[in-house]
């Protein structure tokens, strides 16, 4: 399964289905933060302003600046991004108490915002499988 | 028409470890009397489906207390509790259990509880056997991972952090409308409540070389963890019944963390062959 969201092809739709969703924003607001995610070894980052996602920076490298990183293996992100995921890749918060995926950097940031990535997520996942 | 619910909604005074506290708690029901006590953060809100089940309250009382600072409870009049944090331990929290079936006049009641509370159905069949004819712990494993009770202190993160993780921990074979009302519910409880919630957690349940001490003659132990749940995990509640004999544990599958408020109808399945048994082992001693 490839992941979709790394995808600079999908970047485009998948930012505009993010600033759309009615949960989002709620969830997002106030949020101005650069979020790293890893998948592997490929990283984008995802840019916040005010709330709304102005970039997906995919083929990012070591040079582009963020706050906080999430970070999983290829394959706990192919299991996350699965309709039904299965247990302890069902949540990033689920998956990172069980040590498939991290959260590095500013990690206040990224929990004060938590219920916005998180959203953001669901919505890759939802993206993912349609 | 009027659409009204068996549950009663009442205050009561209770003096626990010499403090006296105002606790709102909720009753229906009649027969064999359940404690359900709510998890960390969380309030009797979490056992409304318990409180309003028409075949389980046709057979069982049912009694759900907000702990002091949670719910409709607040914290003493008699302390100035602002000067230090939250903090729930263990011995407080098993004394506010037979404090409250005191007042009650309860019977020996079982003992239902979730997560931390969930946790706590252990410490009290080790510690009180004869005060609880069984123990009902879900989602529960020999003692807490490491602490993560210090972020829910943090100024920067607030109720909505807690929102989003009372979802991450419903499965996602829950339905979406349960979901999303625990993790309302899970929001109504301030950060620093649930912080001081998990002092218990993580620092107070610890039952390392100790499970082997609790007597199934004296207090049944019933064990239920969720197929998806990534605190306790099934094998985590395995190992834990494993160490205590006579203990019986039952995976839930498609379910997680939050139990009963994520699935009802599902939860009622693996819970109500426990209740019936319960209740058959209950005459056979009255006989």
């Amino acid at each position: 399964m490839a992941v979709r969201f790394t995808n600079p092809l999908n970047s485009d739709q998948f930012r505009k289905a993010v600033n759309t969703d009615p949960e989002f924003k709620i969830a997002a607001r106030y949020m101005t933060k650069d979020a790293c995610i890893e998948v592997g070894e490929v990283r984008c980052i995802v840019k916040f302003r005010d709330g709304i996602v102005s970039q997906i920076k995919t083929e990012a490298t070591f040079a582009d600046p963020w706050d906080f990183a999430i970070r999983g293996s290829v394959d706990a992100w192919e299991k996350f991004l699965q309709l039904v995921p299965p247990r302890f890749y069902d949540g990033l918060f689920a998956g990172m108490i069980r040590g498939n995926f991290r959260i590095d950097g500013d990690t206040i940031s990224a929990f004060s915002h938590f219920w916005a990535i998180t959203r953001l997520l669901d919505i890759f996942r939802e993206l993912q499988n349609k | 028409m009027l659409k009204i619910e068996p549950i009663v909604g009442r205050y009561i005074y209770l003096t626990v470890q010499g403090t006296e506290y105002r606790i709102y708690y909720e009753e229906s029901g009649k027969g064999i009397p359940i404690i359900c006590q709510h998890a960390g953060g969380s309030q009797t809100l979490e056992w409304r489906f318990m409180l309003n089940d028409p075949e389980i309250i046709s057979k069982y009382h049912i009694v759900s207390a907000d702990l002091p600072y949670h719910g409709k409870s607040l914290p003493p009049d008699s302390i100035e509790w602002w000067k230090e944090d939250y903090k729930l331990t263990k011995s407080f929290f098993m004394d506010f259990q037979l404090e409250l079936s005191r007042a009650l006049g309860l019977q020996r009641p079982i003992y239902l509880g979730q997560n931390s509370a969930g946790f706590l159905a252990l410490d009290l069949a080790l510690e009180h056997p004869d005060d609880f004819r069984a123990v009902i712990g879900v989602n529960t494993s020999i003692k807490g991972g490491p602490s993560t009770m210090e972020r829910y202190y943090h100024p920067a993160i607030g109720n909505n952090y807690k929102r989003a993780t009372a979802l991450a921990f419903c499965a996602p074979t829950s339905p979406e409308k349960l979901r999303r009302a625990d993790s309302w519910c899970a929001m109504l409880s301030a950060p620093p409540v649930t912080g001081g919630d998990l002092y218990f957690y993580f620092y107070e349940h610890d039952l390392t070389g100790k499970t082997h001490l609790i007597d199934t003659s004296r207090c049944a132990v019933y064990l239920l963890t969720g197929e998806y749940d990534s605190t306790s995990s099934i094998e985590d509640t395995i190992e834990l019944a494993k160490q205590i004999k006579g203990a019986k544990f039952t995976e839930m599958k498609n379910m997680s963390h939050c139990g009963m408020p994520e699935n009802p109808e599902l939860f009622k399945t693996y819970l109500m062959p426990i209740l019936n048994e319960i209740a058959i082992q209950s005459d056979k001693k009255q006989r």
